[in-house]
């Protein structure tokens, strides 16, 4: 957005007195730039443009953002305050109070934090190890039956894991595995190779394949070409798709945890959460508290990576 | 070490054949280029040489031992891509080493040898740095390095410098003249550009629609080319067509008419027949304004001057094609204007109705090396 406000940006100082003593209206510096308007005119707009701009960005970031927004001023009121009439959205007295009681009524919830970054951590890791090889193979090699292959992760990846619940528990329970973390990790990660394959498939087909024609005239081998050639060039798409895999993993490990987890130490966060609905009252302000908490190191983690997120979107274009 | 001998060629994608029967010998240190216009099967005869591709039948053999079932490495060949295909997240340094990794040499070779391709190739003062900061022909001489450093027997290279602007291409074909001097390997280069290839090339293989049209010398292929698509392949503006009756034939040549004038050109008679329909050939380069043993009144509608020469186009009176003649660039030629241009009968080629030129009598002795 920088460079659509620098048409409303102040002339530059070498600028000569004339235009700096009569300041113009926003509208007309915006419609009549000033000589000193450096800005390409592919990216100059006019007034109502910019408002209708930000005017869009506004309703949607406001739809997205509107429950963080109720979420964290609830957490921050008082529990007797949730429930007055008339509602007020702005807290009085606001504390961060909840944040710290929230340790204290709910004692396992340190352990929750770090079973959810667990269990997305491994169901990563294993969908990496698997992925990168098979996107590499769908991406550069022909062989019968790929189209088909790949036709069906399309489809498995139409079926919500919710429909596949009860046989799954079938599944699990005759390995025996239920009630481990493998019981929440196997399905998570059953369900998003499909995807991760997809989008790492597409990456690669892009990377030319002449590195690879060259790399097999110099005598490499596959694996050695996949090592040294394939994954450093593919390596911010394999970024993008570890950040995706581990969004989906924290994301769908709610219907695993509950379904085929029983154990209250193996409980990820949005299992553990349930703990803050008591038996007479939901402590409302804690809970919305304990999920900001649990969503931070995701967070965070997400945060340092994004810009990896952009690079793998366009490395693939820039010309070899 | 370095020969290559292909035997019956034939490469097919489904039903269509792209490389149909070519047999070809290569000796050691030569230079040989594949030329011919896009989709003739120069690159996938290429391609099938360097092991990329699996021939659909016929024999690759080098150094006498057929190796179609052998990988690149094995047959001791080496290729230039066109986009280069290095490496981009290595330096120069490492792109260049790649080769010798795989071969898993010890450092101190590997070092020595990228250092020595680095000084054939003028790289020493680049060997720390990532493609990306190359210039196009700076990165096309490490994919060159990439190939020297494993020392093969034949280089491949494929349309190496079609990426590169038209000064940088004139530079990089006498720094590929000297590296093969300087190598003594086997080389086959494919283009489509004859300039690259008349310059460059020990032999050159005309190859049209999946078959070889001709192979021979540079100065063959321009003086006596065997058939109308290499007369008109080789040389540029292309060489003129004119239709002619054949009237008679002897020991001096055939003599031929040409709206009621006759010549005789000097070509070997084979068998033409007084009353065939011919093809008189002729460069643009060889016609001159004024007099000649053939004469003919044409009127150019575009004339471009280069300076150095002139070039006028004319149409013919069949309407379809167009004469086309190079003039020196002084010549006062004026668009529009008739104009009388004369051809010697022996600057002139002669075809017969199946596109088979009629060998001429010409001496090339004084452009063998």
């Amino acid at each position: 957005m920088s460079t659509t406000e620098s048409a409303t940006d102040g002339p530059p100082p070498d600028v000569t007195a004339a235009a700096e003593e009569a300041p113009m209206p926003a509208a007309r510096q915006a419609t009549k730039p000033s000589r000193a308007d450096t800005t390409a005119l592919i990216d100059r707009y006019a007034w109502h443009e910019l408002l209708a701009i930000y005017a869009g960005v506004f309703v949607f970031l406001f739809f997205l953002l509107a429950p963080f927004i109720e979420g964290f001023l609830v957490s921050l009121k008082p529990l007797s305050q949730l429930f007055s009439s008339p509602y007020r959205f702005i807290p009085e007295n606001a504390s961060f109070a909840a944040y710290v009681t929230m340790w204290e009524s709910v004692p396992g919830f340190a352990r929750f934090i770090f079973n959810s970054i667990f269990i997305s951590s491994v169901a990563t890791i294993i969908v990496l190890l698997v992925v990168v090889p098979a996107a590499y193979a769908f991406a550069r090699f022909d062989f019968k039956g790929a189209g088909l292959v790949l036709g069906g992760f399309l489809a498995v990846n139409m079926f919500s894991g919710a429909v596949l619940i009860i046989p799954l528990f079938r599944l699990m329970r005759s390995l025996g595995i239920l009630n481990t973390y493998a019981a929440m990790i196997v399905p998570g990660v059953a369900f998003l190779i499909p995807s991760a394959i997809w989008l790492l498939r597409t990456y690669m087909i892009r990377i030319p394949k002449e590195l690879h024609e060259a790399a097999y005239m110099d005598g490499a081998g596959y694996l050695y070409t996949l090592r040294r050639v394939i994954l450093p060039i593919a390596m911010p798409g394999i970024i993008v798709v570890a950040i995706t895999t581990f969004i989906g993993a924290y994301a769908q490990q709610f219907i695993f945890a509950l379904t085929f987890n029983s154990k209250t130490e193996f409980m990820p966060l949005p299992v553990g959460l349930f703990a803050f609905f008591g038996k007479q009252e939901v402590v409302w302000n804690e809970l919305m508290a304990a999920s900001f908490v649990g969503i931070a190191p995701a967070l965070i983690v997400i945060f340092f990576l994004q810009r990896y997120l952009v690079g793998g979107l366009t490395a693939g274009a820039v010309k070899q | 070490m370095g020969e290559l001998a292909l035997r019956d060629i034939v490469k097919s994608f489904g039903h269509i054949e792209v490389v149909k029967r070519v047999s070809l010998d290569v000796s050691e240190g030569e230079f040989v280029v594949f030329v011919g216009p896009s989709g003739c099967g120069k690159s996938t005869l290429l391609r099938m040489i360097a092991g990329l591709e699996h021939t659909t039948s016929g024999d690759i053999k080098i150094d006498g031992a057929r190796v179609n079932d052998l990988p690149p490495v094995k047959r001791g060949i080496a290729m230039v891509f066109q986009s280069y295909a290095l490496y981009p997240h290595m330096s120069v340094y490492e792109n260049i080493a790649f080769p010798l990794r795989v071969e898993k040499a010890n450092e101190d070779a590997i070092r020595n040898k990228v250092e020595h391709a680095a000084r054939i190739l003028h790289l020493d003062q680049r060997l720390q740095q990532k493609p990306g900061m190359l210039s196009g022909g700076q990165r096309q001489r490490v994919a060159i390095g990439r190939a020297i450093v494993r020392e093969p027997k034949i280089f491949l290279f494929d349309e190496p410098l079609s990426n590169l602007d038209a000064a940088l291409r004139a530079d990089m074909r006498i720094e590929l003249t000297r590296l093969h001097k300087q190598l003594g390997a086997t080389m086959i280069y494919v283009t489509h550009d004859q300039v690259e290839a008349m310059t460059m090339a020990d032999r050159i293989v005309v190859l049209n629609a999946g078959h070889i049209a001709q192979v021979g010398t540079p100065m063959e292929l321009y003086h006596e080319p065997q058939n109308v698509f290499v007369a008109q392949f080789i040389g540029n503006p292309k060489m003129n067509l004119l239709p002619v009756t054949c009237v008679g034939t002897g020991p001096e040549g055939v003599t031929v008419e040409m709206e009621g004038q006759r010549a005789v050109v000097p070509v070997e008679p084979g068998a033409a027949k007084p009353g065939q329909k011919l093809r008189l050939g002729i460069r643009p380069e060889h016609v001159r304004v004024g007099e000649g043993d053939l004469a003919l009144t044409i009127t150019p509608v575009v004339v471009e001057r280069l300076g150095q020469q002139t070039i006028g186009y004319a149409p013919l009176a069949d309407g379809a094609s167009t004469f086309c003649l190079l003039l020196p660039g002084e010549t006062p030629v004026v668009a529009d204007r008739p104009l009388q241009i004369g051809m010697r009968a022996g600057d002139c080629h002669l075809f017969d109705a199946e596109d088979q030129a009629f060998r001429r009598r010409v001496d090339l002795s004084a452009f063998a090396a």
